[in-house]
């Protein structure tokens, strides 16, 4: 039997494959590795035994706790496990938790000043990229589990951050915002000199997305089905029109009298009852 | 921190260009992969922040499926290093205006992040130093060599510090003179103050003594800083002698407010900045 769940039935269903890219980039990828140091290499020798054996990366649980959509933590989380001091001692529960800092970013393409939370590593890693907007728009990411598939993919995704590494709700709207402004080359609009230094600056980015897809990026899974019932929605139309159209109709082929002169209304005409309203009209329409 | 991480992948790029498929060429390939994940390694590690370890391991795991249920055990974990505390790498900047006290336009600076970023990088003061920013900003000093704020970095400091400042001039009560600009270099000399004579304009009419009339009165000198920027300082003259008996002893005259030796003088002496200023007396409990 199938597994049900909100992508195979409902609005998920036929939510646009636009969107579930973004999602399985925000949800499903493996974030780059934070919190443990990872292994590198096929297989590991036991420098002791000298066994050889295969090395293998099972990455930390973390947790993302409601907050971290409020700030841009960097892709760092919560940790939750053990402590453990001594042989005999017995195992402590702990959380480990980032240091989250007031602080302000710059963006350069939106061109304000924000005030976030944020991690230190998140300050780091905007300098290591030159600036707020790279560090969104671009980020290396090395997540993959074999060794061969990372080797072919690193060319492909090395221009850009995915969504699972940024994480927050935060930067994810930032970063949409961004990308709308800059397909639609909607940034200082005032300043025309201003305006082709930026974009020519960031203009690298675009290529890894279409418009359709900055068009599904960021958005949470409620909003999605939100914008996509009202991508879809179709006025309901009164079954009198059709009706009186279909009666006409038949009179007319039946050549009765009355009927020759009247004209079929579209809807569109009948759009609303206020027209007939008005006192100043010499002729009514019917 | 990596200075240039984008000039480093670059080179990981041209470690990393596609070779063809060959067995032959499978070593080759190889060492190349290990060497281009050891720059990747490299990179993860000097970003983390809290690094745990499992104390105990996850068993491995069948190819191709799901790792094992994680055990009670496999959540005890040790911290290896926390980066938070570590010492953080200077940001290389340079300045995209004159700025006090570092440079004027095209300065390179290398300052603490935690300074560096609120101070400059958020005002706009200074950018990143990447290749196209330096070579931007470089073109930039060259066309505006000619209407530089200042001549040079510390010179605003300078002049601040020199027009706070009222120098004793002191002189012999017992042999006659008249001032001349090697009695104000060495006067100057004695409070740490070194400069050529070249650069002291003295006041236009002659100051001669010894005459006890102008014991403790103000005058000014103008002293031109690299041929450019000029400071008026003030100078407060004193009458000495090696007989102790018939010194002049003066309490706390560096407090004393003095009239000008040239009546004319008095506006700019008074426009001046302030040479005493009482410090308010914090009481602690």
């Amino acid at each position: 039997m199938p597994h049900i769940s909100r992508w195979s039935k409902g609005i998920g269903a036929e939510l646009p494959k636009e969107y579930k890219k973004f999602w399985k980039e925000w949800k499903l990828q493996q974030p780059a590795a934070v919190h443990y140091i990872k292994k590198e290499g096929i297989f590991e020798r036991n420098e002791e035994t000298e066994e050889i054996h295969l090395v293998q990366n099972v990455p930390l649980p973390l947790i993302y706790p409601k907050e971290i959509d409020d700030g841009i933590w960097g892709g760092e989380a919560i940790v939750q496990g053990f402590k453990k001091k001594g042989r005999f001692k017995r195992r402590v529960p702990h959380f480990w938790i980032p240091n989250l800092n007031k602080s302000v970013v710059y963006s350069e393409v939106l061109d304000t000043y924000m005030r976030v939370v944020i991690t230190q590593r998140a300050l780091r890693l905007i300098h290591e990229n030159y600036g707020f907007d790279h560090y969104l728009l671009k980020w290396r990411n090395y997540t993959y589990c074999n060794i061969i598939d990372r080797y072919i993919k690193f060319f492909s995704l090395i221009t850009y951050t995915p969504a699972c590494d940024l994480r927050s709700l935060l930067t994810l709207k930032l970063k949409r915002q961004i990308l709308i402004a800059l397909a639609d080359k909607t940034l200082y609009l005032n300043d025309p000199k201003k305006h082709t230094e930026v974009y020519a600056k960031y203009e690298q980015y675009l290529s890894a997305y279409t418009r359709e897809e900055i068009e599904w990026y960021g958005l949470t899974y409620k909003e999605a089905c939100k914008k996509w019932m009202k991508l879809n929605e179709k006025p309901p139309q009164p079954l009198k029109i059709q009706y009186r159209s279909e009666l006409i109709a038949k009179l007319k082929e039946n050549k009765i009298k009355e009927a020759e002169n009247v004209n079929v209304v579209s809807p569109g005409e009948m759009s609303s009852w206020l027209n007939k309203l008005n006192p100043f009209s010499k002729s009514s329409k019917t | 921190m990596l200075k240039f991480p984008r000039l480093l992948v670059n080179h990981v790029k041209a470690l990393a260009t596609p070779t063809s498929s060959s067995n032959a060429d499978y070593l080759s390939q190889q060492t190349r992969i290990v060497k281009l994940f050891s720059y990747l390694f490299l990179f993860n590690f000097l970003q983390n922040t809290f690094i745990l370890k499992r104390r105990n391991p996850v068993p491995l795991h069948k190819k191709n499926s799901k790792p094992h249920r994680l055990r009670s055990r496999n959540f005890i974990y040790d911290l290896v290093e926390d980066t938070n505390v570590k010492k953080k790498e200077p940001l290389d900047l340079i300045l995209t205006q004159y700025v006090a006290g570092l440079g004027n336009v095209g300065t390179r600076v290398s300052l603490h992040p935690a300074l560096a970023y609120p101070k400059l990088l958020l005002p706009k003061l200074a950018d990143y130093a990447t290749p196209e920013n330096i070579e931007k900003y470089k073109k930039l000093a060259i066309d505006q060599e000619n209407d530089k704020p200042f001549s040079s970095s510390l010179v605003e400091k300078t002049m601040k510090y020199l027009s706070h400042k009222r120098m004793s001039i002191v002189m012999s009560k017992d042999v006659p003179w008249t001032l001349e600009k090697w009695h104000i270099k060495a006067n100057f000399r004695k409070a740490g103050i070194y400069l050529p004579e070249d650069t002291i304009t003295m006041p236009e009419k002659p100051i001669s003594g010894p005459n006890l009339d102008l014991q403790g009165k103000e005058f000014y000198v103008t002293i031109t800083i690299n041929n450019r920027e000029q400071v008026k300082v003030r100078c407060c003259l004193h009458h000495w002698t090696s007989e102790s008996s018939s010194q002049l002893r003066v309490n706390e005259f560096w407090k004393l407010p003095t009239d000008p030796i040239f009546p004319e003088d008095k506006p700019i002496l008074d426009s001046l900045s302030p040479f005493w200023v009482e410090r308010k007396k914090t009481t602690h409990f």
